[in-house]
């Protein structure tokens, strides 16, 4: 049981210029040994991809601070490496898809990272041709990058590592940006792969549903920057759990279940379940959430009918009939491409139809002027960015109540029930892009209800946040749709959909094939969810899976 | 020859001595003959369809009948006010025409130029080719790359945002004023994107372990080969030629004689 | 280009690239005016085609900055469809030239409006000399020629040195430049306060 040790971290202490006194990393110690997988939980913010810049060699050499202690690779001291070396003993594939490459086309950003190495370029193409082969996208090898999905960049940004041949590979939130399908396919890629190349893993996650089985140990960080946590998964969420979720760490959805089990019913786990085998080991009644009941006897909000839109001869949209009414709490559901997008843009009237129309309070949409329509309905981009345009929170929510010529003192008033609504107050005078992830969130829908719009828009305003902000958007929106509001919401998450939906509607191709129920929803074969790349979420799974052992055991 | 396999660098250098020579040339009939023979390689030994070629063509055709029409309009008092032209039922000074045609003439010489390297050219091979043969610093040549990959990325933000302030309310601008401020609303957002891509992008090229020296190996790998410079010495003994016939029969005229 | 940071380059070519785009969208915006005023037409938003010198130079405050910047926006306006080709590329150099030169004066140590707008200026006097010998400019009559360039100058100093200071700045608030030189300042300035 001798193991080579490949990483070594001791007292490992950074800082940045502009804040010396705010420790990112506080006394860093980590062994990291061959062929393990090491699991790095921390919430936003708590210096992950900083760790990750050291062990890449990124740090000094690109630092704007100071950085003490002791990083070795193979037990050689960081500093000793030349420039640019570090790179064939540690790869790292990043969050973002858009932004790891800079070549044009699949072959040769492979070759890239081959060049820099001083590959002979006789042997590259033997190299490429492998490593594509490892990540199943052989046949994308002269594709150009831009036309690749989400998920299909993640796996390149896998083989171009690969192709280099590291001892450690570093996931830092690979998947934060991916749809949960793209996101269960690239961890069974990654276990594909561990099965073929001997390598150690450092997996950096604050989500972390889908790696649990791949996890040899677990490194939990807090937001100094501190390490609280180094062992094994199980006991770490077991005795860590509440500090998890004060931190906005995500734990897998099974233990949240414990938790909340543990709240209601009067029952311990010695450990918490951490996936649904687990759980349903356990004989406790699973606790009932309300489920929420249609609501009838409303009025009707907006209607479209034979609603179609097409973009250069292609069909997005095919003949929707829809009515929204007062009140409901709707999700868009669909794979990626599926139009759900799309059809949230033409019932807000930021698109044009090409067929058929949408009628506003039984208006048409183009009868509205723009200004009023505004008033009616509220959008939130997915990127919150988007939709900035001055340069202070306070002036981002003031923004349309000024155009509508109201008094400043009207204003004032207005814009500081909003902020306290959106947990911003005391943000006034930041700039909009200084804030956290999840405050520019909060932002954007201030935004958007600060004129009491009665239809709120959202596409997947949950993506990429994390737990804490979730929660906390979440919140206020329900706030929202119990004063009256209409929700429209796009979203890949079925837990919000059980939780909070009182309406689904299901795109597939452009076409509304579905329209109805939360509850029904989970009705429908497993085939039928997968081709609409739909999950159950874990608490219909674990009915579903009583319901059969009771069958099961009376026939 | 296949225009299309020739070296970019050469390609690119050949085109830039071309426009050189025609900027000293200021008779009309030189560029002429010229703008025949680029439409001859073009079309002929380049193989580029006549189709697509006329279309990235005729928005400088439109520059240059523009080109042509406001240097009548605007011309300096001619030498000789005598000699005129009767063009569209006025008389025009003969020096005139020629400076207008000769001008407009020029501009078409250019772009058909132009168009003849990028129509055959792969535009990632020119900045690699570049890098190999004229010593463009690799930490350059890939940052170019790089930040060529985020034009459709910038493209389709640019739609993004222009719908996501629509729907902040945002009035459609009217005035000078106005419009300048919208510019700028559309602008930082997108600066701001690009600069996050650009440090990411970064980041993910040095942990791949570049670091901008020249001491790399290529996956493609670009020569100069004899037939390059076939191609250098054809298209300027071309020009050369046209420039020697025009000297001798006398209606060639230099640029810098022109006051 | 040894002392320039990987990412000081790639931010220099994004934003070059960004405003390659702008450049080549503003072509026909002077064609409308030119169509209008003749020839001088051009001359009231001539800055436009020289800002991006400005604002690389002020945000990364690096010898060369101002110059490659101009020649890859003219690169990319070139790739996009610029018909007057790789002539484009030469006319960015050479206005690049321009306000690296007075960049260079300063020994690259200055970065106050009056530089950026004398910069922009810089940027005017080679592109208009330029302009005289190829553009033939020369064929106008001396007053026309006269009032091209005083507007022009105008133009380089207001909408290249002011508007690119003004958009630096408040991409500067943004927080986005923190690692870049101009991000720098407005830490510290910020802490100061």
């Amino acid at each position: 049981m001798n193991q080579e040790t490949l990483v070594k971290v001791d007292q490992l202490t950074l800082s940045f210029e502009d804040d010396p006194k705010k420790l990112v990393l506080d006394d860093i110690n980590f062994e990291l040994l061959a062929k393990e997988n090491l699991l790095i939980l921390g919430p936003s913010g708590c210096g992950k991809s900083t760790l990750t810049h050291c062990l890449n060699g990124l740090y000094p050499r690109e630092l704007d601070g100071e950085l003490a202690g002791e990083v070795f690779i193979k037990s050689k001291n960081i500093h000793e490496f030349i420039h640019g070396e570090v790179s064939h003993s540690v790869g790292v594939v990043f969050q973002d898809p858009e932004t790891q490459f800079c070549m044009y086309t699949v072959e040769d950003e492979i070759a890239f990272g081959l060049e820099n190495k001083g590959i002979l370029p006789s042997e590259m193409e033997n190299i490429i041709d492998h490593v594509l082969e490892l990540v199943n996208m052989r046949a994308y090898k002269n594709r150009i990058i831009t036309t690749l999905s989400g998920g299909q960049k993640q796996k390149l940004a896998i083989a171009c590592i690969l192709a280099m041949e590291p001892d450690v590979l570093v996931l830092d939130e690979p998947t934060a940006n991916l749809d949960p399908v793209a996101t269960s396919e690239f961890i069974e890629t990654i276990q594909h792969l561990q099965q073929q190349k001997d390598f150690s893993l450092i997996v950096i996650e604050h989500q972390l549903d889908g790696w649990v089985s791949l996890i040899d140990r677990c490194m939990m960080l807090n937001n100094q920057g501190q390490i609280f946590y180094n062992g094994n998964l199980r006991d770490g969420i077991n005795v860590h759990r509440h500090t998890l979720e004060q931190q906005g760490i995500w734990i897998p959805m099974p233990a949240k279940l414990a938790l909340e089990i543990e709240n209601q019913a009067d029952y311990r786990f010695d450990t918490l379940p951490l996936t649904v085998d687990d759980l349903a080991a356990h004989q406790v009644p699973i606790p009932v959430r309300p489920t929420r009941i249609k609501k009838s006897n409303t009025s009707l909000a907006l209607k479209a009918e034979k609603l179609s839109w097409a973009k250069k001869s292609t069909t997005i949209i095919d003949e929707i009939d829809l009515e929204l009414y007062e009140g409901e709490f709707i999700t868009i559901l669909g794979a990626n491409g599926s139009g759900k997008s799309s059809l949230s843009k033409l019932i807000a009237g930021i698109e044009k139809p090409t067929k058929g129309s949408v009628y506003l309070y039984e208006k048409g949409l183009n009868e509205w002027k723009e200004r009023d329509l505004r008033m009616k309905i509220g959008y939130v981009f997915q990127n919150p960015e988007h939709q900035f345009i001055t340069d202070a929170v306070y002036d981002e929510v003031a923004f349309s109540l000024r155009v509508r010529g109201l008094n400043e003192e009207e204003v004032r008033a207005r814009v500081s029930v909003i902020l306290a609504q959106c947990q911003l107050t005391g943000f006034e005078e930041s700039h909009p892009y200084t804030l956290s992830q999840g405050q520019k969130r909060r932002l954007s829908v201030a935004t958007m209800i600060i004129d009491d719009q009665s239809l709120l828009i959202l596409d997947e305003p949950t993506f990429g946040q994390d737990a804490n902000s979730t929660n906390q958007l979440l919140s206020l929106l329900k706030e929202r749709n119990d004063a009256g509001t209409t929700i429209v919401m796009i979203t890949h998450n079925m837990e919000i959909v059980q939780q909070y939906a009182d309406r689904v509607i299901v795109m597939d191709g452009g076409e509304m094939v579905l329209d109805t129920s939360p509850n029904e929803l989970w009705q429908k074969s497993r085939e039928q969810l997968k081709r609409w790349q739909l999950d159950i979420p874990i608490q219909i799974k674990l009915e579903q899976r009583k319901q059969k052992d009771v069958s099961y055991v009376y026939s | 020859m296949s225009i299309h396999n020739l070296n970019p660098s050469i390609k690119a250098i050949t085109i830039i001595l071309c426009v050189l020579l025609l900027t000293m040339v200021f008779d009309p009939i030189t560029p002429l003959v010229f703008i025949l023979w680029i439409f001859f390689v073009t079309i002929f030994v380049a193989k580029v369809r006549i189709k697509k070629f006329l279309l990235f063509l005729s928005p400088f055709l439109i520059f240059a009948v523009g080109m042509f029409w406001t240097n009548v309009a605007f011309a300096n008092e001619p030498i000789n006010p005598t000699d005129v032209v009767s063009l569209f039922g006025r008389n025009i000074p003969r020096e005139d025409i020629q400076t207008a045609l000769s001008l407009s003439l020029r501009i078409l010489t250019f772009a058909s130029l132009s168009l003849l390297f990028l129509l055959t050219t792969n535009i990632v091979h020119f900045i690699l080719s570049l890098m190999q043969q004229c010593k463009l610093p690799p930490k350059l040549a890939y940052g170019i790359l790089a930040g060529y990959r985020f034009l459709p990325m910038i493209k389709d933000e640019l739609v993004l945002i222009k719908s996501a302030h629509r729907v902040r309310g945002v009035n459609r601008a009217k005035t000078l004023k106005e419009k300048v401020r919208q510019y700028k609303r559309f602008i930082i957002p997108l600066l701001a994107s690009a600069i996050r891509k650009a440090e990411r992008t970064a980041v993910a090229m040095e942990s791949k372990g570049f670091t901008g020296s020249r001491d790399r190996t290529f996956y493609r790998q670009f020569k100069v080969t004899p037939k390059d410079w076939l191609f250098l010495i054809m298209m300027l003994s071309v020009l050369v030629t046209l420039i020697t016939i025009a000297w001798q029969v006398g209606y060639f005229r230099w640029y810098n004689g022109e006051i | 280009m040894n002392n320039w940071r990987l990412k000081e380059v790639i931010v220099m070519a994004a934003l070059s690239v960004v405003f390659g785009v702008v450049y080549l969208a503003f072509l026909p915006v002077g064609g409308v005016l030119v169509g209008f005023m003749g020839p001088i037409g051009y001359e009231p938003i001539f800055g436009i085609w020289f800002i991006v010198s400005i604002i690389t130079a002020y945000i990364i405050r690096k010898p060369g900055a101002a110059f490659v910047s101009e020649t890859i926006a003219a690169t990319i306006e070139v790739m996009l469809g610029n018909g007057l080709g790789p002539i484009i590329i030469l006319v960015g150099m050479i206005q690049g030239i321009g306000a690296e030169a007075v960049f260079a004066a300063t020994k690259w140590k200055k970065y106050t409006l009056g530089v950026l707008m004398l910069a922009g200026m810089g940027s005017a006097v080679t592109r208009f000399i330029w302009g005289m010998f190829q553009g033939g400019y020369i064929a106008y009559a001396p007053s026309y020629i006269l009032a091209m360039f005083v507007i022009r100058l105008i133009s380089g100093a207001l909408i290249a040195g002011w508007l690119g200071k003004v958009i630096s700045d408040a991409l500067a608030k943004t927080g986005v430049l923190s690692s870049f030189a101009l991000g720098k300042i407005y830490k510290q300035r910020k802490k100061a306060a």
